[in-house]
């Protein structure tokens, strides 16, 4: 079964991105100082910060990894950045306050929740092309793609839903409600289920990405636990989630969705990220202005890096 | 795009209560004035809510009944009222509304509270709940006045500027504490048939007594205490309309309970 998956997921990966040579940076957005910290991810110090531009948000990488994407919410923009040279090669129309995004891992497109206006947007970087605007419900917020191309997620966190997007025709398939104001997404590794996280419902939900049903919920038992981001382990069992001001990120098994562990890192922890052979887990904690590094085998924050003002989210080039 | 394969898509793979609600059209029914704040407020719940049920063939409206004749008004979901306290009392008490959700939108009066009534709710905060708030503020600020509001223009956090947005955008005016009482009214019954596939009177009491997850844009769940009064934090504006703290403020035990009375003794 291991086995199994592992295959599945080097093929998805062989089939989607011919990876450059990976920098191991680390980048955090700093949603109120306007830049992105650039951190050395094997020695966890911070090489440089740069400027982005108006409140930075959602952060990710293109599939080959050699640009950095960043939503610039208040200059309405993707700012794109070559992982190598660090500088800004350019932005990208990206429709009304863009919150953030999810990469197409097959055709490299951008899908970006559009906040104020209730919209997604498909964007082709490399033209810089809007392909589609999809209207999802009000206050888009998380995006996840899943890894063969098919679906695009996007959550809406007044409207209480998860949009399912066909990204052939951008055609709206399904709406899934969940538990109140839905925040992330993830997908597993050959996408046959999602996941989506509630921050006041206090919930994750797994989605069956064949029948698009919803099989099971459950509540994430952390004290002052309000979920966030969230991530899969490479190898499918676990997730990890952000719980906001719970102050920590929660350990879940996959299938159970019981909690096998919770880890405190700083205030008020929204962005995640996970390294690709799922030992380290890194986590944008807004109020203490810091990213930490967590070790899921040992289940313990290992280091705390100083970076700038209200760290939004985190993307790891590894 | 054809609408004939759309609907199929949707019939075919959606889960069974979703194409149930296909034939759910709701009516709320409101008591009060149909202008000022707590109307628009009404309206932007009612426009939210046609805009999250039209993603799964919902529909919502609100239907005005003059006070008078809501004796002969049959009721099918809930009845929000912006009306006087005799009026709410006596609506509530009514063996007509007995099994109704009766929602108070803005009286802040503490009898409503403290008569403890099964089916009555009530959204606004208390006056018990607005000077405990600010008994708080002057304990740790004694020589700086202050205000207390459920809403304020210029509250951000909790995604409440997303609100305060789109409420100006779409009724032309800032949203005030009763604009803001109309809408998580409103709101908050439309998200509860949305979560629950079920309108009926009955089955919505038993749900916001005991179920009731709403997510106010003020931060954390939003539901009802044991007399009936929704749970929410507090804002504290000085004399400058600026937003200085919100209550409980920190240091305070008891979190959102330590404002006002939570139990029916």
């Amino acid at each position: 079964m291991k086995f199994k998956t592992l295959l599945l997921s080097s093929m998805i990966l062989a089939s989607t991105a011919a990876a450059a040579e990976p920098t191991h940076r680390l980048f955090a957005t700093n949603e109120k100082d306007n830049t992105v910290s650039v951190i050395d991810s094997r020695t966890n110090k911070v090489e440089t910060t740069i400027d982005i531009g108006q409140r930075p948000r959602g952060i990710g990488l293109s599939p080959d990894q050699t640009m950095l994407y960043v939503a610039i919410s208040e200059d309405n923009a993707i700012a794109v950045v070559d992982v190598n040279t660090l500088e800004v090669v350019k932005t990208l129309d990206a429709g009304d306050d863009p919150e953030t995004f999810g990469v197409n891992p097959v055709t490299g497109h951008i899908v970006i929740s559009n906040e104020d206006d209730g919209e997604a947007t498909f964007l082709d970087p490399k033209s810089g092309e809007k392909l589609a605007v999809v209207q999802v419900g009000i206050e888009p917020e998380g995006v996840a793609v899943s890894p063969t191309g098919k679906y695009a997620l996007v959550t809406s966190e007044s409207s209480n839903m998860v949009h399912i997007i066909e990204t052939t025709n951008y055609e709206a398939v399904a709406h899934l409600v969940v538990g109140a104001r839905p925040r992330g997404l993830a997908f597993n590794s050959d996408g046959s289920l999602a996941y989506a996280t509630s921050e006041i419902g206090n919930e994750v939900a797994i989605i069956d990405m064949e029948t698009l049903k919803i099989t099971k919920k459950a509540a994430i038992d952390v004290e002052g636990s309000k979920p966030m981001d969230i991530k899969v382990s490479p190898d499918d069992k676990m997730l990890y989630i952000t719980t906001g001001r719970g102050n920590s990120v929660a350990f879940l098994d996959a299938e159970t969705l019981d909690l096998k562990g919770n880890v405190p890192v700083g205030k008020r922890v929204w962005g995640l990220d996970i390294s690709k052979d799922g030992s380290r887990l890194y986590t944008s904690d807004g109020v203490d202005g810091t990213v930490s590094v967590v070790d899921t085998a040992k289940q313990e924050r290992i280091e705390t890096i100083k970076v700038g003002a209200f760290p939004w989210g985190v993307a790891l080039d590894d | 795009m054809n609408h004939v394969t759309k609907y199929g898509i949707f019939l075919a793979f959606v889960w069974p209560q979703l194409s149930m609600a296909n034939k759910i059209d709701v009516t709320m029914h409101y008591v009060g004035p149909t202008e000022g704040q707590v109307w628009l407020g009404v309206q932007q719940g009612i426009k939210e809510a046609n805009l999250q049920g039209g993603f799964l063939g919902q529909k919502y409206q609100i239907e005005v009944v003059e006070p008078d004749a809501l004796e002969s008004t049959k009721v099918e979901t809930a009845l929000l009222l912006a009306e006087d306290d005799d009026y709410i009392m006596k609506v509530a008490q009514s063996e007509q509304f007995a099994t109704t959700p009766v929602i108070n939108l803005i009286s802040r009066t503490d009898e409503l509270r403290e008569a403890c009534l099964p089916n009555l709710f009530h959204i606004t905060p208390s006056n018990e709940m607005r000077a405990d708030a600010l008994a708080q503020w002057q304990e740790k600020n004694p020589d700086q006045p202050a205000e207390v509001m459920s809403w304020h223009e210029d509250f951000v956090k909790f995604a409440a500027s997303q609100l305060n947005n789109r409420f100006e955008k779409n009724q032309g005016e800032a949203m005030t504490d009763e604009a803001w009482a109309g809408w998580a009214g409103t709101k908050m019954i439309a998200d509860s048939v949305v979560q629950t596939m079920q309108y009926d009177a009955k089955f919505m009491l038993n749900h916001l007594k005991k179920d009731l997850v709403f997510d106010g844009q003020k931060g954390d769940n939003a539901n009802f205490r044991e007399n009936g009064q929704l749970r929410q934090i507090l804002l504290l504006v000085d004399n400058d309309n600026k937003i200085v703290a919100e209550a409980p403020l920190r240091g305070f035990k008891g979190g959102l309970d330590s404002l006002g009375k939570v139990s029916c003794k």
